[in-house]
């Protein structure tokens, strides 16, 4: 085992690909994603019939449990976090409310929020089967082992091994706006290439985190201070009311002791 | 008591007030431990991991806040039921406001309250204010519209999992940044009201009115003046 930390990633030959879709729905039965709803797809290149045999390149994909998540700094809750042991991006959906914040914050529109649960939505490399020691639903059904998944920090793993095979010929499919570092790693030629959108962080996050937090900081910090310089005023006059002209006929001279 | 004592605040005064008090504190306490980002890390990122840590986890102490939150509004309507009266006289001593004596009663008060009479030189003396004076009246409204605003929000935060679809999500999106506007916001007025409540020695007699709901008359003629005034009319033979 490597000493860092693991970092579970997807590496895949989508050259392999035959768009079958049994990733597809092998993964909507293991994670029971509601009618319409998908965790996981597979995209294809535009079709080129100049050839003599037309030509079309499938590519699988999913969640790319990036390293620089957009949709983990969109959360206000910190419920959608990468998890520091498996380096997955995870959501806690006991904590989710589903406001919607990360779904546009994906460039690889990975998320969804699901109509069941109404929570945000996407692949976590079968957490549950990962438990029972099973690979991923996609994974496993494969039929041409296109994907192949594993920690590529632990270089005994056959993920570690096809990545060190083809050092020189790794693709990551990114938007040239947002780079996320994504860990779902291609083999050679992949396509299409050029469907990641840019991140889009919604306004009110936007205003959340530029504005408002500022705003609260500064006029909570300001009265602060000035409860501060009451405080001090208040301890170096002895009383906050001594040079106040208090006339409080009939007040208690105990109630009152620093009063002029 | 050496003087003689006025009544301003009802039992269910009182208990709304720390009840509220008290509510506050919890929901407070939970609400920033809700947070966990690090672009919103307003007492530190150790902070939500630690009280999670207690509850049990990020998803207990949601639960936990929105049930405090239902406990809070709940013990408001309750209040505002048993005691109609009394939220409306409070409703409308907070918002009537009267500038030519408010506003300078609030711009002299800071200075005093900061730096000292002497700057204000002969026209140190605040106006006359009514049931509430004016600093008191701005926490009230403040509190007032913060409260709406938190309740209202609140309850679109926590529909959004459970009745509102995806096309709502910027509402609920919004209610997450006004929610916390609002309490921060509110949280600055308050360490002022705490501080001129339980710490100046000053409004003692209005902090211990919060527990006996009397004020001596000396304390109500001199802060209190138009509504000492409007009292001793009022009473006549009551006493």
């Amino acid at each position: 085992m490597s000493t860092k930390q693991a970092q579970l990633a997807m590496v895949i030959d989508s050259s392999m690909c035959i768009d079958c879709k049994g990733c597809m729905a092998s993964c909507k039965i293991a994670n029971d994603s509601p009618e319409g709803q998908w965790r996981n797809w597979v995209k294809h290149s535009v079709p080129d019939f100049t050839a003599r045999f037309p030509k079309i390149h499938f590519q699988p994909g999913g969640c790319m449990h990036c390293d620089n998540p957009t949709c983990v700094q969109a959360c206000p809750t910190g419920a959608t976090y990468k998890d520091k042991k498996d380096g997955t991006v995870h959501i806690d959906s006991s904590l989710c409310i589903g406001c919607g914040n990360c779904i546009p914050a994906c460039p690889y529109d990975a998320r969804f929020r699901n109509i069941l649960t109404k929570k945000a939505d996407k692949c976590n490399f079968c957490a549950e089967r990962r438990e029972q020691g099973l690979m991923p639903a996609c994974v496993d059904t494969c039929p041409t082992k296109a994907r192949v998944f594993g920690d590529i920090n632990d270089p005994e793993s056959e993920a570690s091994r096809l990545l060190a095979k083809n050092a020189d010929r790794l693709v990551r499919v990114v938007n040239a706006k947002t780079d996320t570092k994504p860990n779902m790693i291609y083999l050679g030629e992949t396509a299409p290439l050029n469907w990641p959108v840019e991140a889009k962080m919604p306004t009110a996050m936007v205003a959340l985190t530029s504005v408002v937090n500022p705003l609260v900081r500064t006029v909570v910090g300001l009265s602060g201070i000035g409860v501060a310089v009451m405080l001090v005023r208040q301890l170096i006059a002895g009383s906050g009311s001594e040079d106040d002209v208090h006339d409080e006929s009939g007040t208690d001279s105990q109630n009152k002791g620093g009063d002029a | 008591m050496s003087q003689k004592q006025l009544k301003r605040h009802d039992r269910s005064d009182i208990f709304i007030h720390w009840f509220n008090a008290v509510c506050w504190l919890l929901l407070l306490i939970t609400g920033l431990a809700l947070f966990s980002n690090p672009e919103i890390d307003p007492v530190g990122s150790g902070y939500p991991a630690f009280v999670r840590s207690l509850v049990g986890g990020g998803g207990n102490l949601l639960l936990i806040h929105v049930t405090l939150g239902f406990i809070w509004a709940g013990g408001l309507l309750l209040y505002i039921m048993i005691n109609l009266k009394g939220a409306l006289f409070f409703l409308k001593e907070v918002f009537v406001v009267s500038p030519a004596r408010d506003i300078p009663w609030i711009i002299k008060k800071m200075v005093i309250m900061t730096v000292g009479p002497k700057p204000l030189g002969d026209n140190a003396k605040l106006p006359d204010q009514g049931y509430y004076n004016m600093g008191q009246k701005a926490f009230a409204q403040a509190s007032v519209v913060g409260c709406i605003v938190i309740v209202v929000t609140g309850i679109i935060m926590f529909l959004s999992d459970r009745t509102l679809g995806a096309e709502a999500t910027a509402l609920v999106s919004w209610s997450v940044t006004l929610h916390y506007l609002a309490v921060g916001l509110v949280f600055a007025g308050l360490l002022v009201h705490i501080y001129m409540a339980a710490i100046s020695p000053e409004e003692r007699p209005g902090f211990l009115s919060m527990f006996t709901g009397h004020v001596p008359e000396g304390y109500a003629k001199h802060h209190h003046k138009i509504w000492y005034d409007k009292v001793k009319s009022d009473s006549g033979s009551e006493s």
